[in-house]
Order: structure tokens, then C-alpha cells, then sequence
């Protein structure tokens, strides 16, 4: 059998140990996603580390406002100061997944999941994020899920979090610790281009434990909202998403974050967007103009050019929705 | 009565607690677990193949592969095998995931390692990998068995009708692979017990399947016994004898204790299965009118390098619709894909996807209401059978629906209906599918302890048909349906019509109804015959049968019970046998289920996926045997066939012919927050020139016409005609920058 040890650490400081230890070690915490790859043979660890018995799942508000979120908090979260300082948070948590899942998938798992891709998921197919160097199947296959920002000739995937794509447009940090200390990566850092690498999917090191999300302190976050277009009402990825957070003072866009989702190998900020919004008032033809600055730069391929229209049409949606709410 | 009432499901509690037994959890001593390893290919051939790895695994008893499987017996084709070729019978390679070895071990997860340890090597060669690149080998089927519809249908010269009509309609529809999807994976489990072969398995029809398992293992039939107990979701994709049976049957030969092999979720969807894709070009003419003038469809769908398996897809232009000249063309292309099971609704399902949308864009082109096109095209009689139809009360269908989703308030011209930011749609279909007759056997027995029994072979799966059937058996004898038990599923038992193509109700509730009149006849002979009955003397036709007893119709207090008269006469039970002859049915009719279905979409213009808000059907299915399950079934038909027509779609990688999607994460059927409302209703009318209880199938017709309602409703939405399905935000996405 295709065996590994199992471990159930009781401390972060014994976690981080095991996995500085056990250089062929995953962590598991939910399992959702882990689970269906050691099933289908895609992740063969070693060692699992279980991190579950380590509790990391407050929610703890810091002096200031701002708040630390636990890596073990469950996505099925439902904190209702939470969802007042930072609706685009909570909503993306909701438009994910299923119940089921989200009640067993946490903040850490969320962000270091791996790409849907089929190409990656089924071992028929050459995949170099799976093995370096083997070649990308999905180049000349069906391409309909791809992105169309921030791809190489190596990897077309798109990462699957809706959560990430609202930390990424909160500014939020993710915090790691391994036995060197700790220390705070932005989330728009978290996550990595496929380039030349696209195997190094994130920037954590091997040893290092996601142990919270911290989000800034208020009030930027608490206009905000997120807007998923899929194949079906639940239980589906992202086809394109926008999470939108804008700061309007004196009638005008003074500060806004425009991030999209299931359209690039990681949370997508859009400038342009954001450029486009800046010190405008928050009417149909800046909106317009931001859903479409969105698109600019797409590099589509013929399966998935409808997604620059999709990605238009979700980030309409959600400034309408904060137009109307303002 | 209890026909007519609303009974719960007989076998609900125990799927509600956990005792419902399906294949997957037969238990036997000392059984052990077999797993398939597929090809990583789908065109070639195996160059070796290297098992010792697996062999030395632990816990592995065998690896079965071309080499060492036994010789099989008989030839697929006569054995009506699913394809033409027999598990692990040589080295070639047709499709993605054919079965190339079989590993068995003392557990199923060291089947599964040993699994990944056979090292295969491949020669592989050029592969079809879609219709359209299959479409240069397009021809005409060559039938494996008997045929069941002509390739070719001309009548009445119809590309120069349709030339000379005034509207035209020239379109051509897309429709993908579908799989059946079901959640209970296909398995087997078999035991062989002395030369006898005992088969569990996932099955929609035990003696058909006996048939083939027999003949293939060179085993006499009355040999081998085939239970199917609850099915978990079935729709057609388990109607055969896939390769794993076959290969448990064999490994539990070559191992000794039994095997059971459970497909894994992968191979349900790569290897049990699915409807093929379909291209469909229709060319409708008509006057100016409505007046249909000519129909001419022609169907082209993929089909197995092996062997020609047509779909269906004439059915409605052949018979839906008054029109005077028709040509219906059939023809398969070769692909590089595994063998089709029919998936409900076979035919009438695509078929109509694509003639119910044709008509939908011919009433655009005549500026006419889609509804009032149908009614002005209604066909009395079967324009190819020449006789008329029997219980065709779709015009009642039409009002009635039309009624009720207030159809009056549809605008008629599309893009034109907005309600905040959703385009607002309606669409409507028709729908029909033929009545089918199947010879079927069954017995009721009525016992000396006051209840009674119902034995048939046939297969639950979903349908509530256990509950129906007895409903049929408790009017028949006059025992009341709680002292009513059945068995069922199983070859021991006299053989039902099989479990699909919506002949349960027709052909085995027939069975079951003579049965039970024969029974209850039988006590009453017993009853008049005897001196110290009450009932003594009285003829037979003078005597009723209610609340488990048998009574004088003139004077209802004299009379007894079932159980004293059996006790009194020392008989432990009446049992009869009612068999269904497919002849049997008025020969002056045709006979077909009827329907129309009424459909409100709403589409959001920033992010543009169809809902489907509100849902109305209304069929004519003669008499309504129970209500709740037949509502129940028509509101998952309707939920399947919009999954189907939205979301549905089994994709094949472009270069290689592999499946990408062979899992419920990418393959997308409906969620729960996907159904809208829908309002089912019946215009009941027993049909008793189809049957003589009056009933006929409900499983298939639910489903025909959504599609096309669906898709009839997109596009008075938007104006955006699609014709491939299913119908994804990718297709309707430049909606958000035309609507800004």
C-alpha cells in the first residue's frame, strides 16, 4: 500500500516541527480538496500532518479594528461583525462550495488549494504544475474554464478561491510561522504566476503553517460586495467573479479594490478598474467604464473569450449593487 | 380504492433509516473486492502489459488481463452483449478507460493500490476524438440487431414541399454527451456456489441480464440467479450487462469466495453509459398559415468504432405533428467512444430538443403565437401507422397548461419582457412518447393470514413502481395495500417487462392486474363452491371483493373474510399468475403518453445563467395510479431534463479523446437551488383500449419537450437562439454588453 505516517500535533510549535522534519509532509485541516488528490494519486505525502487539534479558530478583533481571522476557522463561518465590516468576505465564503463543505474547508485550506484544472486532476494528462517540465495538456485541449490574465506557455489554470479573491481586494495578510518565527505575507503576494514554475503554486515555504488571516482595520471593507457567475445557482467555480470594495466620500470614488476571480492563476487585481473609478462619481457611465477597463489586457484563447464579457458583467454587477446601496 | 389515492412510497422508511439494501451493500462470506484498471488512452493498442508488481502487491489474489482471462462463451452479438467485443479479449484499444486488466484482493482499497501498480504499454494510434471530426465517416447504420426504426423515412416529396413553402425554417441543433449520472455506482457482486452462479448486481432488468451472463460464462441460465434490489438512480444506464459484471463473474471463478466489484465514480461516467452526441439539421416548411407543408430531419450521432448505435431522433418529426411531406434521414459517424446505454428519454429526448425548437423559430418567422402553431398542426391519428391515436387529449394538455402559467401574459416578440435587471422569457413544447408493450408475468398470491403478496422480477429504481403495482394488486383482490407485501427483483420470480422504457405501469402492471383478478377469482370459485361459505352458491360475478374479504354484491353483509375461507379449506394461498401479451392491446389504435410543457426563464443581463423560475406541465397518461409518485416522477424528469438542456455535459478532450469531466464536480447536474417552482397536473382520462387498467408509463414523457421549452424561453428572453446545449453562461455572454 501506498503508506504514510500520520501525526496529530498538539501545538503550532510541534506542527511547524513535523513539517521542518518531514521534508515530504502535507498538512491537512478540512481535507476537502486534500483528500480527493490522495485518492486520485495526484499528492503523495510522506506524512500528513493533521492540524486540526491546534485550535486557531478564533475570530479576534485587535486593538484598532483590525481583525485576525484563525487559519482553522471553518468557511462555513458566520460571525455577524464579520459580515458588517466586511460583506465581500462573507458573501464570497457563501457563493462557495456547498454547506457541507464549507463546514468542514478552513481560511488556511481555502487559500492553498490547488487548481481545478482536469488536466492537473486526471494523471492521463501531462501536466507540468503537477510534474515539472511534463508539458501542459490543457494548451491544446478544452480550454472553456481557463484564464485570461497572467498565464505562460506552461499553465493556463485558474485558482479556484472565491475567498481569496475578497482577502486580496481587503489587503488582507496571511500570517505563517515555522520554527525560524513568524512573519505577515499580503495575500497578493500568497499566491504565484505559473512563469517558468508554475509547480511552486504559492509563496510559503515548506515548512511553514498558515496559523490566521488579518484583515485591516475598518472602514475600507465595509462597501464592499461579491459577485460570482457560474454553471449552475451552487455548487460550482467560478466562471468569473468580481469582489469590489469602494470608499466614496464627497459624491466621488476616493479609494476602491476591484478583484476578480476564476480568470487568472491567482486572485486578479484589476488597476484599471480601480484607475478607471478614481475620484468619479459612481454613476452608469464610470461603471461602465470600470467593467470595462476590467477586460483590458485579457489574453483569450477561442473556448474562453466569453469570459471577457462575463468579467464585464460581474463587475458591473457588483458596483451597481454598491451604487445602489450607497 | 387505493388507485387514484396518494400512498407514500412502500419502501420509503427503509431508505429513511438505513435498512434499504442496494448492491453495493450485499455482504457475503468471505467475499473479496475486485477493482478495473482503464486505458490511459482511447485509440490503440496494448503493447505489454506488466502485472508482477500487482501480482506481489499485498492481499492480491489475481490479476486477470488478455492474457489469462478465460475463453468466453457464445458471441456478443448473439448474446445481445453491450458491444461487440467481450472484457479483456484482446489488445486492442477503443475508447478512454476500457477496462485492460482486473486486479482482486482480500480488500477493496489493496484492490485499488495493486490497481495502480499493472504497467501498461501503449501503441497508440490516431483517435476521433469529437462528432465533428467523425462526421466525414457519416452513413447509414448498420444494425447490430434487429432494427427498431427505419434509417430513411420519405413520404410525400419533401424537399420540393419545402421549397415551395412560404416560411422556412433551415437550422441545424447540437447535443452533447450526456451521462445518466446516477448516484449509485454500476456493481456486481457474484458467488458461484457449486457450478451456480448467484449475481447481485445493479440491474433495470434481472432476466435479460441472466441471459447474457449465461451465455457469456457457458453456464445453463436456470444456473445462474440475478437478484437486483433497490437501484440508487438508474435511467436507462444500467439496462445491460456492462464488462464488470461479466469479469466479477470470472474472478470469483479463478479466486473462489466472492468478488464484488464496485465501479468507481470515474468509470460511471467513462465506461457505463451515456447518450452520444447528436447533430441535428431540421428544415421545416410551412404556409403562411401555420399549415405545416414538410419536415425534413436529418440526424447524424457519434457511435463506436465497433458498431452502429443510431439514436432515435426522428421519433417526433415522424409522428408529433400533421405534416404531409417528410423525410427523416438516420446516419452514425465513428468515434472513439464507449458503447451508449439508452438514457432517458431516448430519442424523443434530443429529438425534440431540436423539433420543438424549430417549431419555436418557424412560429417567429410566421409572426404566430408557438402555441397556436402546435394546435393548428394536432395530428389525430400516427401519420406512419395510419390509425388513430388512443387517449391523445394533448389539446386539453395545451388549454390547461396554458392556463395555468398564464400564458396570455407572454409578449410576442422576443428581448421584450424585463424585469429589473433580468430578461424575462417564456417558452412552451409539446410532448409525446410512444407506448410501449413488453410481455410480462406476475403473480399475486393471497394467503391464509389475511395478507397478500405481489411477485415479479422487476427492478425498483426510483420510480415507486413496488408501490404502484401493489396499489394494482390491493384493487384487484380486495386486500387492502397495508396487508399488501411484494418481492421483486430477482430471477427466481416470474419475469417482468424490463424496468425502462416507461413499461412498468403498461406491461407489468397489466400482469399484475390479470393476476390479481385471476387470484381473486380463484377464492371466489373456492367461496361458492363451498357449503359452509356464505358466499355458497352465488355466481361468481355476484361477488365483491373489499377490505380483505369477499361479499355477495346484492347484500354486502353476507359474506367472509379471505383468511377464514382459506383457513375453513386448509389452503395456505390462492396464488395466480397474470402474464401482459404485447398483442394483446387494441389493434385498431396507436398508442403514446402526451404532454406540454410551459417554461418561465429569467436571466440576469450582468451575469447572464438561465433560471428556470417557474415550470408548468400537464399530462395525459390515462389513468393516475397515485398521484404523489406521479408527480414526484414528473418533477425529477423535468428537474433531469433541465439539468440536462442547462448545465449538463460530459466533455472529451479535443486531442486525445479522453474524458476531462468524469466526475460530479465538473459534470454539472441541477443543485437543489437550481429548481425553480413546478406545477404538475394531469388531464386523466383512463386509456382503456392501452391497457385494462387504464394507466399507461409516466417516465419518459416528463422529460420530452423541456429542452426545447427551455430553449424556446431563452430566446424569447434574450433573442439569443441557442442550439447546442446544454445552454452555459458562455453561451448567452454577450448578452451583458448588448443589454447595458
Amino acid at each position: 500500500m501506498r503508506t504514510f505516517d500520520y501525526t496529530s500535533p498538539r501545538t503550532v510549535d510541534e506542527a511547524v516541527r513535523l513539517l521542518a522534519d518531514h521534508p515530504g509532509a502535507d498538512v491537512i485541516a478540512g481535507g476537502t480538496d486534500l483528500v480527493t488528490l490522495l485518492r486520485d494519486g495526484i499528492r503523495t505525502p510522506t506524512h500528513l500532518v493533521d492540524v486540526n487539534g491546534l485550535g486557531l479558530d478564533e475570530v479576534s478583533w485587535q486593538p484598532g479594528g483590525a481583525v485576525r481571522i484563525g487559519a482553522l476557522c471553518r468557511n462555513a463561518i458566520d460571525d455577524p461583525a464579520l459580515g458588517r465590516a466586511y460583506p465581500v468576505l462573507v458573501k464570497a465564503l457563501r457563493a462557495g462550495a456547498s454547506p457541507q463543505i464549507r463546514n468542514r474547508a478552513t481560511f488556511g485550506g481555502n487559500l492553498l488549494q490547488s487548481v481545478r484544472c482536469p488536466y492537473f486532476r486526471l494523471p492521463e494528462f501531462a501536466c507540468n504544475r503537477r510534474t515539472p517540465g511534463a508539458g501542459c495538456a490543457a494548451l491544446h485541449g478544452d480550454s472553456r474554464h481557463h484564464a485570461i490574465f497572467g498565464t505562460s506557455e506552461n499553465c493556463i489554470a485558474v485558482h479556484p478561491s472565491d475567498c481569496a479573491v475578497a482577502l486580496l481586494a481587503l489587503d488582507a495578510h496571511v500570517l505563517v510561522q515555522s520554527t525560524r518565527g513568524t512573519r505577515r505575507i499580503p495575500v497578493a503576494e500568497l499566491h504565484r504566476l505559473p512563469g517558468r514554475t508554475p509547480h511552486e503554486e504559492h509563496a510559503l515555504r515548506r515548512d511553514e503553517l498558515i496559523t490566521a488571516v488579518e484583515l485591516p482595520a475598518g472602514p475600507f471593507g465595509a462597501h464592499s460586495t461579491y459577485v460570482k457567475a457560474r454553471d449552475r445557482a451552487s455548487f460550482a467555480f467560478a466562471l468569473a467573479s468580481a469582489a469590489a470594495v469602494v470608499a466614496v466620500r464627497g459624491g466621488v470614488v476616493r479609494r476602491s479594490r476591484i478583484c476578480l476571480g476564476g480568470v487568472a492563476p491567482k486572485p486578479w487585481r484589476s488597476t484599471a478598474a480601480e484607475e478607471a473609478l478614481r475620484g468619479r462619481p459612481l454613476d452608469d457611465a464610470v461603471i461602465e467604464a470600470a467593467a470595462d477597463a476590467a477586460t483590458r489586457d485579457a489574453q483569450t484563447r477561442p473556448d474562453n473569450a466569453y469570459k471577457v464579457d462575463l468579467v464585464h458583467g460581474v463587475v458591473r454587477q457588483a458596483l451597481t449593487e454598491l451604487r445602489e446601496q450607497s | 380504492m387505493s388507485i387514484g389515492t396518494p400512498i407514500t412510497r412502500i419502501e420509503a422508511p427503509s431508505k429513511v433509516n438505513g435498512q434499504a439494501v442496494y448492491t453495493a451493500d450485499v455482504q457475503l462470506p468471505g467475499m473479496v473486492h475486485a477493482v478495473m484498471v482503464g486505458s490511459t488512452i482511447a485509440a490503440g493498442r496494448l503493447r505489454a502489459i506488466d502485472t508482477r508488481a500487482a501480482e506481489s502487491a499485498p492481499g492480491v489474489l489475481a490479476v486477470l488481463t488478455h492474457r489469462n482471462v478465460p475463453r468466453w462463451h457464445g458471441t456478443p452479438d448473439d448474446l445481445h452483449y453491450v458491444e461487440p467485443r467481450f472484457p479483456l479479449a484482446d489488445t486492442e484499444i477503443h475508447y478512454h478507460d476500457q477496462c485492460v486488466a482486473v486486479v482482486v484482493a482480500t480488500t477493496r482499497e489493496q484492490a485499488a493500490y495493486a490497481a495502480g501498480l499493472v504497467a501498461v504499454e501503449y501503441e497508440a494510434r490516431p483517435v476521433v476524438a469529437s462528432l465533428d471530426a467523425a462526421l466525414p465517416t457519416a452513413h447509414e447504420p448498420v444494425w447490430r440487431f434487429e432494427p427498431l426504426f427505419p434509417s430513411v423515412v420519405e413520404v410525400g416529396g419533401p424537399k420540393e414541399a419545402f421549397a415551395g413553402s412560404a416560411a422556412k425554417v433551415d437550422a441545424e441543433y447540437r447535443t452533447p454527451y450526456h451521462s445518466h449520472a446516477p448516484i449509485e455506482p454500476n456493481a456486481t457482486v457474484a458467488q458461484w456456489e457449486r457450478g451456480r452462479l448467484n449475481i447481485h448486481k445493479t440491474s433495470q432488468d434481472v432476466h435479460g441480464d441472466r441471459r447474457i451472463i449465461a451465455g457469456a460464462l457457458g453456464v445453463p441460465a436456470d444456473h445462474v440467479r440475478v437478484w437486483s434490489t433497490l437501484v440508487g438512480g438508474a435511467f436507462g444506464n444500467k439496462t445491460t450487462v456492462w464488462p464488470h459484471t461479466l469479469l466479477a463473474a470470472v474472478a470469483s471463478r479463478q479466486v473462489g469466495p466472492p468478488v464484488r466489484l464496485v465501479t468507481t465514480r470515474k468509470q460511471v461516467f467513462t465506461g457505463h453509459g451515456h447518450q452520444p452526441p447528436i447533430i441535428q439539421h431540421l428544415r421545416v416548411g410551412a404556409d403562411a398559415d401555420g399549415t405545416l407543408r414538410a419536415i425534413i430531419h436529418e440526424t447524424t450521432n457519434g457511435t463506436p468504432i465497433l458498431f452502429d448505435d443510431p439514436e432515435p431522433t426522428i421519433s417526433p418529426s415522424a409522428s408529433m405533428y400533421a405534416v404531409p411531406a417528410l423525410g427523416a434521414y438516420v446516419r452514425v459517424a465513428d468515434m472513439h467512444m464507449p458503447a451508449p446505454a439508452l438514457l432517458r428519454t431516448p430519442g424523443d429526448g434530443p429529438g425534440m430538443f431540436a423539433v420543438g425548437s424549430a417549431m419555436d423559430e418557424l412560429s417567429y418567422a410566421l409572426n404566430l403565437d408557438p402555441l397556436e402553431l402546435r394546435r393548428r398542426n394536432h395530428l389525430a391519428h400516427h401519420p406512419l401507422k395510419r390509425k388513430p391515436w388512443s387517449g391523445k387529449q394533448l389539446l386539453d394538455c395545451y388549454a390547461l397548461g396554458a392556463e395555468r402559467f398564464g400564458w396570455d401574459r407572454r409578449a410576442p416578440r422576443p428581448r421584450a419582457m424585463r424585469d429589473g435587471d433580468d430578461w424575462v422569457g417564456f417558452g412552451m413544447s409539446s410532448a409525446q412518447r410512444l407506448e410501449p408493450h413488453t410481455a410480462a408475468t406476475a403473480t399475486v398470491a393471497i394467503l391464509d393470514d389475511g395478507t397478500a403478496e405481489v411477485r415479479t422480477s422487476i427492478a425498483e429504481i426510483g420510480t415507486g413502481n413496488l408501490t404502484t403495482l401493489v396499489q394494482i394488486a390491493a384493487d384487484g383482490t380486495g386486500v387492502p395495500v397495508r396487508r399488501f407485501g411484494i418481492v421483486s427483483g430477482d430471477t427466481d420470480l416470474p419475469e417482468a417487462a424490463p424496468t425502462h422504457g416507461s413499461r412498468s405501469t403498461g406491461s407489468t402492471g397489466t400482469a399484475v392486474h390479470l393476476a390479481a383478478q385471476n387470484a381473486r377469482l380463484a377464492a371466489t370459485r373456492l367461496a361458492v363452491a363451498d357449503p359452509r361459505s356464505p358466499l355458497h352458491g352465488l355466481p361468481t360475478d355476484r361477488v365483491g371483493a373489499a377490505d380483505g374479504r369477499l361479499f355477495a354484491v346484492d347484500a354486502p353483509e353476507r359474506g367472509e373474510s379471505y383468511q377464514d375461507l382459506l383457513r375453513r379449506n386448509h389452503v395456505k394461498a390462492v396464488t395466480e399468475e397474470g402474464h401482459h401479451d404485447p398483442n394483446a392491446k387494441n389493434q385498431q389504435f396507436a398508442f403514446a403518453t402526451f404532454g406540454a410543457h410551459f417554461t418561465e426563464v429569467r436571466i440576469n443581463r450582468n451575469v447572464p445563467r438561465v433560471r428556470v423560475t417557474r415550470h408548468v406541465a400537464v399530462f395525459a397518461i390515462g389513468r393516475v395510479l397515485n398521484p404523489k409518485t406521479a408527480r414526484n416522477q414528473a418533477q425529477g424528469g423535468i428537474v433531469f431534463a433541465a439539468g440536462q438542456t442547462l448545465s449538463e455535459q460530459l466533455t472529451q478532450d479535443p486531442a486525445t479523446g479522453l474524458f476531462v469531466t468524469p466526475a460530479f464536480t465538473d459534470y454539472h447536474v441541477p443543485v437543489h437551488a437550481d429548481v425553480g417552482e413546478i406545477d404538475v397536473s394531469f388531464v386523466e382520462e383512463p386509456d382503456y383500449n392501452a391497457h385494462p387498467h387504464g394507466a399507461k408509463g409516466l417516465g419518459e414523457v416528463v422529460c420530452v419537450g423541456v429542452h426545447a421549452a427551455i430553449a424556446n424561453a431563452v430566446y424569447h428572453a434574450t433573442g439569443i437562439r441557442v442550439r447546442e446545449l446544454p445552454i452555459t453562461p458562455d453561451k448567452l455572454a454577450r448578452l451583458v454588453r448588448e443589454s447595458g
